[in-house]
């Protein structure tokens, strides 16, 4: 095939081209396409870094400026992925250390990243300008020094959820005082002992770009309105704690500062909240479009009381606390609402200490026509609650569902709650992301394989009473990319008879299932571009016989073979061998 | 539900001769030549790679499952528990939120309890691991404080970890700890809030060296 078009026109249309999908489309449709583009992709997501190796992504790409790695399975994140377990960023940054040297972005989630690492960015890149660490762990605040001594024209650094090694707060005094390109900085997740003060004030006082800024709990309440006055341009500001004793002055001094920020529009912290300090933000509830209360053990009047102000808003974190009345009143005040995430306040109480119920959800369903983002954690659920749900909000792309006790069926009819979810895949058509629990037979996996064809992330646990379960997910959803299950009763029979179906997707988690440790050799026998990997704390998997079932498995693609920096709970099943 | 297997196994998948706690993985047979045969056909379509690669073909046709439907009930294999929190990562509440939980309390009793403890938390990071040594063992363990809520859940743990599984050898040891002022204290002394609240890490000591 020939073209009229010189390479560097293509180039330049491709450059309008942003998005990795897209990106990915485009270098597939022939040979001089892929040559062109490969040369001109500035921006590389790496879901999976187990699935490639740095060598190959930097064969293929030699000019990235842009990288985002991900590490960890989910589960990481309740702590079913034992310590050790994997998703080192070291060697990612030594090779790019080398092959990129105008490297300004590294987006990492559920790495674990050192100090070492982190001193070797601040060597590497002479132009870094966004380092975005989400739940990483392994690297304290010497590291963070040397990022904020070393980046010349740092405009992220973005530490949320992170747990960071919190050695000294006057890392902070690291910033150059000519440092003055910050735009965004998230330290919420540190430690709340020592983060130098005024090293923050100063910092933020010389960033006039800075529009995003998160502090943590130890900046007080009375150092806000100082922050807020250095920075009336912020656009995102988390609170540090939101507490002091009753003063009438801190309370109008702080009301002041938050009325001179006219771009306000998102807040977050509110750490041990005195709810009498909450009106001070009432100035800015009005354009307020996103609220973070999930730290916030304020009863369901106050939020009420707060979020009846907030007729814009688009985004809503909170506690239970907020109740089933707060819901309601949510739903007449804020008609845009977008977002909603419920967390549990007593997760492991077994009593019921909030009145918060599916009767919260309905309402929210039907007054709010703009809900596309769900998660909810309550004590009760019915089916017909759930039809509701999916009857007002067709539009819904993300649902998860979390009743706290496992196994509860619909309280009324005390049927399983297969027929809800039902409901929620065949009315929520664009529906990516869901998230089931109660009482669930296989029954509601028939209907997900039917209906959910969207569905590209599926969380699963104590459900099904067979492999049809699992069969009907792996048959039956398309675009099914990352599949964990816990305490289900699926075994090897779905899973080897839908062994190329794993091919197409990211990763599959089982833990506490029915998985023969003989399924397991064999998947990573005959399926050499998948990664099989058995977990287990306990004792090697080939101590016992090969019918016994697995802990933990975990398998994903891979195009560069096993790993090999695996610890000695993980096995990998590769042709024929087990590798430690 | 009929099974036609696709590839060859060297040994019957399901061992029924194996003892392990699991009791459900018996179910479904292994077959001969025939099943090499449909592998073939499988493969033949879509070229080189086949399309859809079996290593086991699901059969429909027969509604009823072959197998017994697992019960319900049956999770004491597989399931971890914890005494008192339950299991293990349920419900899914990111380890730094169930932290907040314990710290923050309850609304009403929290303005000024809250504003005296405005710093909150008992360690230096918002990590729930903390280091654990074993008298006379050069390497530290960490463990994972907040799926724990009682000294019995923890010292059963701390024992499964150092492997002592000798009921007279569990007993000659006790649970030693250092708070944050540096001090090693016995965690029998204590009740398990203040233990939680203070604690720096801990140390299994034996008994003679009190």
């Amino acid at each position: 095939m020939t073209y009229s078009f010189p390479d560097e026109v293509l180039e330049h249309v491709f450059s309008f081209i942003q998005s990795v999908k897209d990106r990915n489309a485009v270098s597939t449709v022939c040979k001089s396409w892929f040559e062109i583009e490969r040369w001109c992709r500035r921006k590389v997501f790496i879901g999976n870094c187990y699935a490639v190796s740095p060598r190959m992504v930097i064969k293929r790409f030699p000019e990235v400026r842009s990288i985002e790695l991900k590490g960890k399975p989910h589960f990481a994140d309740f702590n079913l992925v034992p310590d050790g377990w994997g998703g080192y960023v070291l060697p990612w940054i030594v090779e790019m250390a080398g092959a990129y040297p105008g490297l300004e972005e590294i987006r990492l989630k559920r790495m674990v990243v050192t100090d070492e690492s982190l001193e070797l960015i601040a060597k590497s890149f002479k132009n870094f300008k966004v380092l975005v660490l989400f739940s990483c762990e392994g690297f304290s605040t010497d590291g963070l020094a040397a990022i904020a001594s070393g980046c010349k024209n740092l405009r992220e650094l973005d530490l949320r959820e992170s747990e960071v090694d919190d050695l000294s707060g006057h890392w902070l005094t690291h910033f150059p005082e000519t440092c003055t390109s910050l735009v965004s900085l998230n330290i919420s997740c540190l430690g709340s002992d020592e983060v130098s003060l005024s090293a923050l004030e100063r910092l933020v006082g010389r960033c006039p770009n800075l529009t995003s800024l998160r502090v943590n709990r130890a900046v007080t309440l009375d150092r806000i309105a100082n922050i807020l006055r250095c920075a009336p341009q912020l656009i995102d500001f988390g609170t540090g704690n939101y507490t002091a004793e009753l003063r009438p002055d801190v309370l109008s001094n702080l009301a002041g500062a938050f009325s001179s920020c006219k771009e306000l529009k998102s807040l977050s912290g509110f750490w041990d909240v005195v709810p009498a300090y909450l009106p001070a933000l009432y100035s800015v509830c009005s354009r307020l479009t996103s609220l973070n209360l999930s730290y916030a053990t304020i009863q369901s009047a106050e939020i009420i009381k707060l979020v009846s102000h907030c007729p814009s808003l688009q985004r809503l974190l909170v506690l239970d606390y907020i109740e089933d009345s707060g819901l309601e009143a949510l739903a007449s005040s804020c008609k845009d609402l977008q977002e909603l995430r419920v967390f549990p306040s007593d997760p492991f109480g077994a009593e019921l200490n909030v009145s918060l119920t599916e009767q919260g959800l309905v309402a929210v369903s039907l007054g709010c026509p703009k809900l596309q983002s769900v998660l909810y954690f309550c004590r009760r659920m019915t089916n017909a609650a759930l039809v509701t749900t999916a009857q007002n909000c067709p539009n819904m792309t993300r649902f998860r569902l979390c009743i706290i006790e496992p196994k509860t069926a619909d309280y009324l009819t005390l049927e399983p709650l297969d027929v809800g979810f039902g409901a929620i895949v065949e009315h929520c058509k664009d529906l990516r992301r869901l998230s089931l629990s109660g009482l669930l037979t296989d029954r509601v996996f028939e209907y997900i394989g039917t209906y959910a064809k969207k569905l590209e992330m599926l969380s699963v646990a104590f459900a099904g009473d067979s492999d049809l379960g699992l069969h009907h997910v792996l048959s039956g959803c398309e675009g099914l990319r990352k599949l964990e299950i816990r305490d289900c009763p699926f075994g090897d029979k779905a899973l080897l008879a839908n062994a190329a179906k794993l091919e197409t997707m990211r990763s599959l988690w089982m833990s506490s299932c029915t998985v023969s440790f003989g399924a397991c050799k064999l998947l990573g026998e005959k399926m050499p571009r998948l990664n099989v990997e058995v977990i287990d704390e306990t004792e090697p998997p080939d101590a016992r016989p090969e019918s016994c079932p697995v802990d933990k498995l975990y398998v994903y693609r891979s195009v560069s073979g096993p790993r090999f920096d695996m610890p000695p709970f993980v096995w990998t099943m590769d042709e024929g061998k087990i590798l430690h | 539900m009929e099974l036609r297997l696709g590839l060859a196994l060297p040994t019957p998948p399901f061992d029924t001769n194996g003892s392990c706690s699991s009791s459900s993985s018996s179910s479904g047979g292994v077959g001969g030549g025939k099943k090499r045969r449909c592998f073939d056909e499988e493969s033949r379509v879509g070229g080189g790679v086949p399309k859809t690669l079996h290593l086991l073909v699901w059969n429909t046709n027969r509604r009823d499952d072959g197998d017994e439907p697992r019960d319900l009930d049956d999770n004491s294999s597989s399931v971890v528990l914890n005494e008192e929190e339950g299991l293990v990562g349920w419900p899914p509440v990111k380890a730094w939120r169930k932290k907040l939980r314990r710290h923050n309390g309850r609304p009403n009793n929290n303005r000024i309890a809250a504003a005296k403890n405005s710093c909150g938390g008992c360690r230096a990071s918002n990590s729930t691991y903390v280091k654990v040594k074993l008298e006379g063992n050069a390497i530290a363990r960490k463990i994972d404080l907040s799926v724990h809520r009682s000294f019995e859940s923890l010292t059963a743990t701390l024992m499964r970890m150092f492997d002592i599984s000798e009921e007279h050898q569990q007993k000659s040891f006790r649970l030693a700890y250092q708070d944050r002022e540096g001090d090693w204290l016995l965690a029998e002394d204590v009740p398990w809030g203040t233990f939680i609240r203070s604690l720096k890490c801990i140390k299994l000591i034996r008994s003679r060296s009190c």
